[in-house]
This record gives structure tokens, C-alpha cells and sequence, in this order.
């Protein structure tokens, strides 16, 4: 906190928010034992930020899914290889928009709510209040939103593959005329379940989930108790995400591949 | 109370068509579907080339697919390629004749082994061999038959080097392999313009085996295929005397334009182009 008041340059500024964060990290995995009590409010934010971004999850994933379709056609029909769209889609959507597209949304869908959520409380002494009744806000109040994220996005990002392949299959199938029996067998000759799936949809998604759930929870816990630092700590959270979400990206698939 | 049971009930149908969508990317769209549910056995069939089929290839009967390529391994002592095709056990008939070969599905698809059935009575047993195989035939060797190509260069020992003279070397570059008969004979060392007689000077080594190349034999700037690389071919002549190192090939042909053959061939060829691109210039 103090690191960030001084009138250091942008560089030590953001190292310094990078080591909070990580500490911030350490902080929730310790308190993860002591919130079990409260798994009933995990649950509760697994429905807040896992079950209410389904709709906007699932219009995108079908879109996205569509317009790859779309795009692919076209190119594809260049070379007379427009029986490999389904394959293309498949594993253009696993291996890096499904994670990355719900990444985003999540961050701006959940990741906001939960830092507006938390800085208010701040703002309006509650996180003081529960520590006067000897309430942990870290085992309340952060570790099932933390939690939350982690568990959703590997299953939002799921769904969006699903309605990613939903709408390639509907555009590229029922619209542009692709064989129905060649779009998913090239699908299935190429993409592999522990390459594709495993790794692309649900180790980058969780890892994504676990970044964009820290950033929330740590802008929000950190943000200062006034409707600008709130504000400005919501910004904060979709930027950093973002950021963090598509340079983790390249890494995790540098690591992966 | 009944505000905490509708989001429970909401969690748990959120989490169940999450996992239920990760089943369905698992098993439909990936390669666990096409993975046979029922036993199979393995026969082994020999390959003098078998391009680029992978392992986890499709085996078909008549385009159907009965099986896939369990492994792909090397016979050390004959240079062939063992692979081992494991067959759905509902296809147990198939004849101990059978061809089995590599195709490819269309022009630039993946490869796969295509089983031809054969008349024998007895049939091909688990741990069996196909006996009869067709290899893989490289795209490049086929268009090779019809372009004069084909092969890869080779390591090169000692070289002499000879210069030649073309007005036109297309995509030619240094590196290009030298073929004789199409067989890689050295490489392009340099390839430049030559400044006063506006034309391109390409310099070639050309390995000391063959070292018994009439002097007026002739150069020709090849292509390996329709979209391959380019190459220099040799054709030799019919001098006693042989070239030697520092000498210069006097007959040269130049590389065909790909788009000026098939401009001859098309009534808006290259020529009416031109003419049309400067009619809009204008």
C-alpha cells in the first residue's frame, strides 16, 4: 500500500502491485482451510459469477464460432480445402480463442463486479465490521470469490467451445453447404482430447481463471475506501487482466505446445 | 431460504452443463471419437515409403474406416517402413491377399491406408502381414515424371564449379540443387546479375564424381513440381571433351514462367494482361 502512495516511477509502481499481489495470493491460500465454514457463500459466488455470465458466455461463444466459420470459408475456398473449416475452427477455438475470449469476458463480466463489490464494502466499512466480530474477511469475503473464478472459468470456458463448434457447424454446414460428415470427421481426425481439450480449453482457462479472479479480489481489497479509488480499481481490474491474460497466453502456449 | 435453495439448484445446473459441455468437446469433437470401443488386431504391413502418414491414421476398406495405424517404426537392415494397422475385430475377413496402400484423401489431404481386397480363401490372422503394398507415391514424383524432377540433393564431397548464363533464372536462388537424369549432382553457389550483358550469371558446384560432363552440355532451370522450388538441370551433350572447373556452360535455358505457359494456353494470357493493365493505366 505504501509502496503505492509514494511518488516512485510507473516501473517500481507496478512491481510493487505485481509483489503485493503475489503476497496477496499467499494470503488467500492460507485462508482457504479457515473458509471452508463458508462454502455455502462459495457456492453462492459460483452462481454470481459462473451461472449469471453463461448468457453473454454462450452469445459470444456462438458468434466467435460463426464468424470463424465464416472467415475460414472463404480463405479455405482459395485453396479448395474448404473441408477443413471444422478442423480449423476446432482447434483455433480450443487452443486459444475459447480461453481467451471467455478470459476477457469474465474479466469484464465477474472480475469488475467483484471489485466493485469488495472496494464498496471496504468503502463502507463492512470488511472493518466482520473484523470486529472476528470474522476473517480473507476466508469470507475474498477466498470464495477467488474460489468462484477458479472453478467457473474452466467450465464457462467449456460452454463456449461447445457453442463455438454449435455455430462453426451451423454456418459452415447448414449456410455455406460443407459437408456435414466431413466438417466432423476431419474435426475429429485432428484434434486431440489431452492436447486440445485438456491443455487448451481447461489448463489455460483455469490458469486464466485464477488470474482474473486475483486481480479482482486484490484490486478490490486493496482499493481506497472512496468512490474514485473504486472507480479506478475496477479500471484497474480489466486492464491488468487483460493484459495478464494474453501475455500468460503466449507463455502458456510456449509451455504447452 | 428459498432465495439460497434457487441459486444452489442454479450453481449445480450451471456446473453440470459446464462439465457436460467439456464432455461433449471431449468425446464428439475430438479424436477419443473416432477410438473403437471394441478390441482390435493388429496386422503388420511393409511400406517402401510412406510419406507422411502418421500414426493414429485412418485405415479404410472401400473409404470406410476400420481401423487405424497403431505405430510406425524402421526395419534397420532393409530400409522399409513396419506399420502396424490395428483392425476393428468386426473386420476379420479380410483376405491374406489384400494390397494394402498409403493414398492420400485428395491433393493436399492427410494420408491414410486404403486396403484393396484380394480373392485369396484364407484370411489375414492378428500379429498377420499384408504382403502386397503399394507405397506412398510423393506428389513430387509424380509431377516430377511429367516436369523432369524428383529426389532431394545430397551431402557433397568435393566440387568443381562451372558458370552459367541465363536471361531468366525465376525464383532460382543460392542453395538449389544441381540434377543430372534427376539426380541431385551439387548445388547453386551464387546466383547475381551480370552488369554489362543484363543477364543472370549462376555459379554451380557441381560434385567431383561427375567429373566426366560433356562441355557442351546444356543448363535448364527446372521446377520440382507445380509450386515447388526451383532447380538447375543438366542435359548433357554429345562433346569428348568434359567440363572442368572454371568453365562456362554456353547453353543455358532459361526457367519457364509458369504464368507465360499458361498464358499460351488461355486466350487472356499474360500478353492480353498487360495490354488490359495498361488500357486502365490509361
Amino acid at each position: 500500500m505504501s509502496a503505492r502512495m509514494s511518488p516512485d516511477n510507473v516501473v517500481v509502481r507496478s512491481l510493487a502491485q505485481i509483489g503485493d499481489c503475489g503476497l496477496f495470493l499467499l494470503k488467500i491460500l492460507a485462508a482457504l482451510p479457515r473458509s471452508t465454514r463458508y462454502a455455502r457463500e462459495t457456492v453462492r459466488q459460483l452462481w454470481f459469477v459462473g451461472a449469471m455470465s453463461l448468457t453473454i458466455i454462450m452469445t459470444c461463444g456462438l458468434f466467435v464460432g460463426m464468424v470463424l466459420a465464416l472467415q475460414l470459408y472463404h480463405v479455405l475456398s482459395i485453396f479448395g480445402g474448404t473441408a477443413a473449416t471444422g478442423t480449423v475452427v476446432a482447434i483455433s477455438i480450443y487452443r486459444e480463442l475459447g480461453p481467451v475470449v471467455t478470459a476477457l469476458l469474465f474479466a469484464g463480466r465477474a472480475g469488475t463486479a467483484i471489485t466493485a463489490e469488495i472496494g464498496l464494502m471496504r468503502a463502507t466499512d463492512q470488511i472493518a465490521a466482520m473484523e470486529l466480530m472476528a470474522v476473517d474477511p480473507l476466508a469470507y469475503v475474498v477466498a470464495p470469490r477467488f474460489l468462484a473464478g477458479l472453478i467457473a472459468m474452466p467450465l464457462l470456458s467449456s460452454v463456449f467451445c461447445a457453442l463455438g463448434i454449435f455455430g462453426g457447424h451451423l454456418v459452415g454446414v447448414n449456410w455455406l453447404g460443407i459437408d456435414n460428415g466431413t466438417f466432423w470427421s476431419n474435426m475429429t481426425a485432428t484434434v486431440d482430447v489431452w492436447q486440445d481439450i485438456i491443455n487448451g480449453v481447461v489448463w489455460k482457462s483455469f490458469v486464466f481463471g485464477a488470474v482474473v479472479a486475483l486481480i479482482a479480489v486484490f484490486q478490490g481489497f486493496t482499493a481506497p475506501p472512496t468512490s474514485e479509488g473504486v472507480a479506478y480499481a475496477t479500471t484497474r481490474t480489466v486492464v491488468a487482466s487483460s493484459i495478464a491474460i494474453l501475455a500468460l497466453d503466449f507463455v502458456l502456449t510456449a509451455f504447452l505446445m | 431460504m428459498s432465495q439460497r435453495k434457487s441459486y444452489a439448484v442454479g450453481t449445480g445446473l450451471f456446473i453440470v452443463l459446464g462439465f457436460a459441455a467439456l464432455a461433449y468437446l471431449a468425446t464428439q469433437t475430438s479424436s477419443i471419437a473416432n477410438r473403437y470401443a471394441g478390441a482390435t488386431y493388429t496386422v503388420d504391413a511393409k511400406f517402401a515409403n510412406i510419406g507422411q502418414l502418421k500414426e493414429r491414421a485412418p485405415v479404410k476398406i472401400a473409404g470406410v474406416r476400420v481401423g487405424q495405424v497403431e505405430s510406425i517404426g524402421l526395419e534397420p537392415n532393409t530400409a522399409v517402413a513396419d506399420v502396424k494397422l490395428a483392425i476393428d475385430l468386426r473386420y476379420d475377413k479380410i483376405p491374406a491377399d489384400s494390397v494394402a496402400t498409403v493414398f492420400t484423401s485428395g491433393l493436399l489431404g492427410d494420408q491414410y491406408v486404403g486396403i484393396e481386397y484380394g480373392h485369396a480363401k484364407q484370411y489375414v490372422a492378428a500379429g498377420g502381414t499384408f504382403s502386397l503394398t503399394h507405397s506412398s507415391p510423393p506428389l513430387e514424383e509424380m509431377l516430377g515424371k511429367f516436369f523432369g524432377a524428383g529426389g532431394a540433393a545430397d551431402a557433397i564431397g568435393g566440387t568443381y564449379k562451372v558458370t552459367a548464363h541465363f536471361s531468366n533464372v525465376g525464383a532460382l536462388s543460392a542453395g538449389a540443387s544441381v540434377k543430372m537424369a534427376g539426380v541431385p549432382i551439387g548445388q547453386v553457389v551464387s546466383v547475381v546479375a551480370e552488369p554489362t550483358k543484363l543477364d543472370a550469371v549462376v555459379t554451380l558446384a557441381i560434385d567431383n564424381r561427375y567429373n566426366q560432363i560433356p562441355d557442351d552440355s546444356a543448363a535448364a532451370v527446372f521446377t520440382s513440381g507445380l509450386i515447388g522450388s526451383q532447380y538447375v538441370a543438366i542435359q548433357p551433350g554429345g562433346s569428348p571433351d568434359v567440363l572442368k572447373n572454371g568453365d562456362e556452360m554456353i547453353l543455358t535455358q532459361s526457367a519457364m514462367q509458369l504464368e507465360d505457359l499458361i498464358g499460351k494456353f488461355l486466350v487472356n494470357g499474360s500478353g492480353n494482361a498487360d495490354k488490359k493493365d495498361a488500357a486502365a493505366g490509361k
